[in-house]
């Protein structure tokens, strides 16, 4: 009965991993087969795909992607750091009514924020903000939330007894916001930098409202193409884009190392 | 709280710039925050609400929602859907969770990359992925006709369970997260003295692991419910013209019916579903917080 149990144990973990990742090798070998098909026929290997991707079709939206997600990581890190400063390390008057404040929008989901701001830009007549500026406003109110949560955890989380010892041997505020909590803090800011630039270049809830004809991201490109067909290059194309968000984990990895901070960052 | 009692002779002019500072840090965030957050949600609510020639109040636009008969059925469509996933994410992430709680050894790395990866990956390449798997002529029924068990492609793809299949997928690596948390909470020792006292693997995981993880798979459910129902990109294309949930009905109305009244009670409808479901789990979590500092006598 025991031995039986184990069995089924294991099994049911092995076959969960393989539907977690299945769509994934299907997807790297779909990018590398000649036919959109993935068959059991056999096949040669054709780097094509990878080819076709370098042309204005696919380039434009993945610069453009890069840049909103750039410039949304930026301002929300920015923000976020000084939010979470003045509410968790000042605790100025009303700091945990304000912190709700600049979580909530995490309870609100992405489509309906979408679907507010669409909306609100064209009842003001702002429809020509719509595309790339539009696009990054709405980027910021989603990611803000998620890195002041993470500045946040890391600025409750370290020793403040440091803070301390540096405020005795003398240090002014100033000397020691730079010295000694901004290095303490370091890589749950960069975490949160990280998550922002990914969520951003991602993101499709939000983008669909708000892209216009010639001014898209990356993703919405991919599935407003993939409803008609399911053309091999976008296999390549999702392929490139993962190898891209990788490398810049590896990068934001290099910098700051939040290997530790992931389980703050993984909601 | 850091400023303990040590700042003896404060400067009075520091101070004073120090008392402003905070309120200019924060000021950005909540800027942004209003603007395009408080206030479009603020103009959402009121459409909502509002005759569109007249602008006078009125509840039209929710009687539509309620009787036409297509709105309903898409609430309660997305409701199972989300159901569905979050009953399918609980049941496959649950073994995943035990081992990467318990496991010791080495491969306990490899299956905590292999649970996460997809995350990074998107949910455009996750999709893309199934619809090569489930299509008609996909992997799947490929294999089936191959093998000659099926003589006509199997209905896979384009309705509800090619939807639950793909969002599964989707939400499972925060299911698992939620799961492993809460199963790493349950003292090892508890299983080691039930199986020394001649418990069998089964009773051990069915009186101890299951009841002690219970707030963990609420948890999973929960967030695997409320990301389903908001998910847009997965039932857009795997669930095909055929299945709409909300979320692809409110694409709809804003993109192509330009009926913006309509869609914004859509959404608030989406809202609604998503609120009350957190504030079950708001209910259920502040419920056992009580109860079990009732039974320890206040822990911690």
């Amino acid at each position: 009965m025991n031995r039986l149990i184990s069995i089924f144990y294991w099994f049911s973990l092995g076959a969960v991993l393989c539907f977690i990742t299945l769509p994934l090798i299907v997807v790297v070998a779909a990018s590398l087969s000649p036919t959109s098909a993935v068959t059991l026929q056999p096949w040669e290997w054709t780097g094509r795909w990878y080819a076709d991707l370098w042309s204005s079709r696919w380039l434009d939206p993945f610069l453009a992607s890069v840049k909103i997600a750039t410039v949304v990581a930026a301002i929300s890190g920015v923000l976020g750091l000084f939010a979470a400063y003045a509410v968790v390390y000042e605790r100025i008057p009303g700091s945990d009514a304000l912190m709700s404040c600049l979580l909530s929008p995490l309870s609100v989901p992405q489509i309906v924020k979408g679907v507010a701001v669409v909306l609100f830009l064209s009842m003001i007549g702002l429809q020509g903000f719509l595309g790339t500026p539009a696009l990054i406003a709405a980027h910021v109110v989603l990611a803000l939330p998620f890195v002041t949560r993470m500045v946040a955890t890391s600025l409750a989380n370290f020793d403040a007894n440091l803070d301390r010892a540096a405020q005795v041997l003398g240090a002014s505020k100033l000397q020691r916001i730079r010295l000694v909590v901004l290095p303490m803090i370091k890589p749950g800011v960069l975490s949160g930098v990280t998550f922002a630039f990914i969520i951003s270049f991602n993101n499709i809830p939000l983008s669909v409202f708000l892209v216009r004809p010639g001014d898209s991201t990356l993703p919405i490109t991919v599935i407003n193409y993939l409803e008609y067909s399911l053309d091999p290059v976008l296999a390549a194309v999702n392929v490139a884009s993962m190898a891209f968000i990788l490398a810049v984990i590896f990068l934001f990895e290099k910098i700051g190392g939040f290997s530790a901070q992931l389980h703050g960052g993984s909601k | 709280m850091n400023s303990l009692a040590l700042d003896l002779h404060p400067p009075a002019r520091r101070r004073r710039t120090l008392t402003w500072f905070p309120f200019a840090a924060l000021s950005p965030s909540l800027l942004v925050l209003s603007v395009f957050f408080a206030l479009p949600m603020g103009m959402m609510i009121g459409m909502s609400f509002t005759q569109t020639e007249t602008f006078s109040p009125t509840l039209d636009h929710y009687q539509r929602f309620f009787t036409d008969g297509l709105s309903i059925a898409g609430f309660c469509r997305t409701a199972l859907m989300s159901l569905l996933v979050a009953i399918s994410v609980t049941v496959l992430g649950y073994p995943v969770a035990y081992f990467l709680a318990r496991s010791t050894t080495r491969w306990r790395a490899v299956v905590f990359a292999l649970a996460l990866a997809p995350e990074l990956a998107g949910v455009v390449l996750r999709t893309y992925g199934w619809l090569i798997i489930l299509e008609d002529r996909g992997f799947i029924n490929d294999l089936l006709l191959h093998l000659g068990l099926i003589s006509s492609p199997l209905p896979l793809s384009k309705n509800l369970f090619a939807v639950v299949v793909g969002l599964t997928h989707v939400v499972l690596p925060f299911g698992i997260l939620s799961l492993m948390t809460s199963i790493q909470g349950i003292d090892p020792n508890l299983e080691r003295a039930a199986q020394m006292l001649g418990a069998s693997r089964l009773a051990v995981i069915r009186t101890i692991v299951l009841p002690l993880s219970v707030p963990g798979i609420v948890s999973s459910m929960l967030i695997a419910f409320t990301m389903a129902a908001s998910a847009y990109a997965t039932p857009a294309l795997l669930g095909g013209a055929g299945f709409k949930v909300l979320a692809t009905m409110i694409y709809e109305q804003v993109l192509f019916y330009i009926d913006w009244p309509f869609a914004s009670v859509m959404a608030m409808s989406l809202l609604l579903m998503m609120l009350a479901i957190s504030f079950v789990g708001v209910r259920y979590e502040s419920r056992r917080r009580s109860r079990a500092s009732v039974s320890s006598g206040g822990e911690r």
